[in-house]
């Protein structure tokens, strides 16, 4: 392959966005909110999952070039994609036409909702040095102060909604984008199993709240002098 | 109100392509089967506004009358659609009438649509006939193939699938639905065919099927109801499919 022309690499751009959208944020987001939903299995669960994920190794450059980079590309594409667009759903008022503001407005939405949960959660955990086993008891403790409040469950509430319903669209998006639905009638019955999935989501994510909300738990160090 | 038997109308006119647009009212008798073509056409004769001001007459553009050429395409109502179609007695008073907003204004209602044909004329939207040399005849299509072709084949380039578009705008390159379509239908094209990787390069660029953001607007204005959105998914999987061709392929 040769060098690519302009308008190749805008072509590629938005591919990459696209990709980006399922593999690996897509696939993050299903994975995260699977193994928190083990917080209403029970604690100890949930603590074992956190610790094997915090001590996974080369876990700083799984988070940068897995999630990062991706989510950051991705939300900056989108932002350049709304932003070329001229919306019209109040003059065409059709159902597909409400979730494509939907799928912009919901983008947006979590963009804010992840500096938020990023500041309260991996920004803290750093900045104080939570490492390996510790971070465990640690997070748990910040997530039963989240789930405290009914200021803090709302804004989980709406930041787990708004990403499940993005994700749960921007799959239905993304099987035309690369020609994997096609005729009519398939749009429509995947974007019926789309929303499902994306209820199975919602579901998963409005028990965990459900769960810290009613049962705030003291957890044990992990490690025996950890702390 | 306007009282019985009275036809109101309210156009969005503007003088040049650069000039502000203003606001006129006309008040016309009623006529049994009147369209909004017939109506620009007694203003034509008569263009004198419900103030009783003498004025130009309003511009637009029609051709066929029959909605099959897409010339009189405009703002019907809030709406995009043909306006030697739009039935005066279906419509609610007063009918406001506007031009296309994504296109540039020539003058009132006429608007300049260049860019349809030039992305027409960028992705081949044609048949190659022979050159310097035969290329034979084409094979026989098979009848379900023909059937879906010409659903396909119906486009009067209207605009109307561009305008509800909120992806098409003034200010980007988007080709749009209408475009993307004709790549479908000549890529489908047993002769068409022989140019289909050009096609698809073209499709494959700024402004191409990647700019599309699936609001599916276009498939409920086009009033040939041609399957847009199938098309769309049609060429993303031909697209999809040469992507993968041009990085393990070639
Ligand atoms: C939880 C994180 C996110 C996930 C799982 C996710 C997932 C997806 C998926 C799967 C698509 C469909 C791709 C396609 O149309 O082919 C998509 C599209 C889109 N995403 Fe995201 N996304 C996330 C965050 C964001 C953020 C933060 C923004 C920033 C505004 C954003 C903006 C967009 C936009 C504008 C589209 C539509 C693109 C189009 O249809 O042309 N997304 N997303
Ligand atoms: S599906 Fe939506 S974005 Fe794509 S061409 Fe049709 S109206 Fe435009
Ligand atoms: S696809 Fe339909 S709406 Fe679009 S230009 Fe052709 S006829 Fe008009
Ligand atoms: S005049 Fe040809 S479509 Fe209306």
């Amino acid at each position: 392959m040769g060098s690519i022309t302009k308008g190749q690499a805008h072509f590629l751009l938005l591919k990459i966005h696209s990709l980006t959208g399922l593999v690996p944020i897509g696939l993050f987001l299903t994975f995260h909110l699977l193994v928190n939903s083990l917080r209403t299995v029970g604690v100890l669960p949930y603590q074992w999952s956190i610790d094997v994920i915090n001590n996974l190794p080369f876990l700083i450059w799984i988070e940068i070039f897995f999630i990062y980079i991706p989510l950051l590309f991705h939300s900056f594409m989108g932002f350049y994609i709304t932003q070329v667009a001229k919306m019209n759903a109040i003059r065409y008022r059709y159902p597909r036409n409400w979730m494509y503001v939907m799928q912009r407005l919901t983008g947006a939405v979590v963009f804010v909702f992840l500096i938020y949960h990023m500041g309260t959660t991996v920004v803290p955990k750093i900045w104080n040095g939570h490492h390996l086993f510790e971070a465990a008891p640690f997070l748990i403790e910040v997530m039963n102060q989240e789930f405290a409040t009914w200021t803090g469950r709302i804004i989980y509430l709406v930041g787990i909604l708004s990403a499940t319903f993005h994700f749960a669209n921007g799959l239905w998006a993304f099987c035309i984008s690369w020609g994997i639905i096609i005729g009519p009638r398939a749009q429509r019955n995947a974007s019926i199993v789309f929303m499902l999935f994306g209820g199975v989501l919602t579901v998963l994510g409005f028990a965990t709240v459900l769960e810290f909300s009613l049962h705030p738990v003291d957890v044990e160090p992990t490690l025996k002098g950890a702390f | 109100m306007p009282e019985d038997k009275t036809i109101r109308l309210k156009i969005k006119r503007q003088d040049q392509p650069d000039s502000k647009a203003y606001w006129e009212e006309f008040d016309l008798p009623h006529k049994p089967r009147a369209n909004v073509i017939s109506c620009l056409m007694d203003i034509q004769m008569n263009p004198v506004t419900r103030q009783e001001k003498t004025v130009t007459p309003v511009v637009w553009e029609s051709n066929c009358l029959e909605e099959v050429c897409g010339s009189c395409t405009m703002i019907i109502n809030g709406k995009v659609r043909q306006a030697c179609t739009a039935l005066i007695d279906a419509l609610p008073q007063p009918i406001v009438l506007e031009p296309l907003t994504k296109f540039p204004i020539v003058r009132d209602l006429q608007v300049d649509r260049t860019r349809m044909f030039e992305n027409l004329k960028k992705v081949k939207a044609w048949i190659h006939i022979d050159g310097t040399y035969n290329i034979g005849e084409g094979p026989v299509i098979p009848e379900k193939q023909r059937a879906k072709a010409y659903l396909l084949s119906e486009c009067m380039t209207c605009g109307c699938c561009l305008e509800a578009c909120p992806q098409f705008t003034k200010n980007n390159n988007f080709v749009g639905a209408s475009t993307i379509s004709q790549v479908r239908l000549f890529n489908m094209h047993p002769t068409g065919a022989m140019e289909s990787e050009e096609r698809l390069e073209t499709i494959m660029g700024d402004g191409g099927i990647a700019d599309c953001g699936n609001a599916q607007v276009c498939v409920e204005v086009c009033p040939k109801k041609i399957p847009l959105t199938e098309s769309i998914a049609e060429i993303g999987r031909e697209t999809t499919l040469q992507l993968l061709k041009n990085l393990f392929l070639k």
